[in-house]
């Protein structure tokens, strides 16, 4: 991924980074690539469920379908993650 | 950040920490899809009807629970 090279690798050195810092570099370009993997999930799944057949704008129904359609996958998410970590077996 | 510092044991540890998260992280967002297609019928609504949710939560037990079995049959026939 582009954003974890260094643009100042081109020869010359690079400037000094505490490995702290490093690491909360690294923490938060996780972070964001994570973020973007899950809107781009929820972007194919809504657009599958609410725009069936694309007109020439977005209808008011096509618009609250997917305002909806975000909520209810946020907490389809978080009804998987309980699921999966506070059961016991 | 001298490139030694990446084998340092707190490096690893972070290094370690960070693959599982993202492996967790995985397992969440690829059940989440799995479970949606298989519960989440028609147009959503403002919010889940009570058979959609304990659908989505069986979904993803029963999808560890099938984890299991196909994990002990392959070892079976090693």
């Amino acid at each position: 991924m582009d954003s974890f090279s260094n643009p100042s690798a081109s020869g010359g050195s690079s400037p000094p980074i505490s490995q702290e810092d490093f690491m909360n570099q690294l923490k938060t370009q996780l972070a964001q690539a994570y973020a973007e993997e899950f809107l781009e999930t929820v972007r194919g799944k809504c657009f599958d469920k609410c725009i069936t057949k694309p007109g020439s704008s977005l209808s008011g129904g096509e618009s609250s379908c997917v305002s909806r359609c975000v909520d209810r996958y946020i907490e389809a998410t978080g009804i998987i993650s309980r699921a999966l970590f506070s059961s016991q077996r | 950040m001298d490139p030694s510092a990446l084998s340092s044991p707190q490096m690893q540890q972070f290094i370690n920490q960070e693959k599982e998260k993202a492996m967790l992280n995985e397992m969440v967002a690829k059940l989440t899809t799995v479970c949606w297609d298989k519960c989440v019928s028609g147009t959503p609504g403002s919010k889940f009807s009570s058979s959609e949710s304990s659908c989505l939560s069986n979904c993803a037990q029963r999808y560890m629970d099938m984890s299991i079995i196909i994990m002990k049959r392959f070892q079976s026939m090693q």
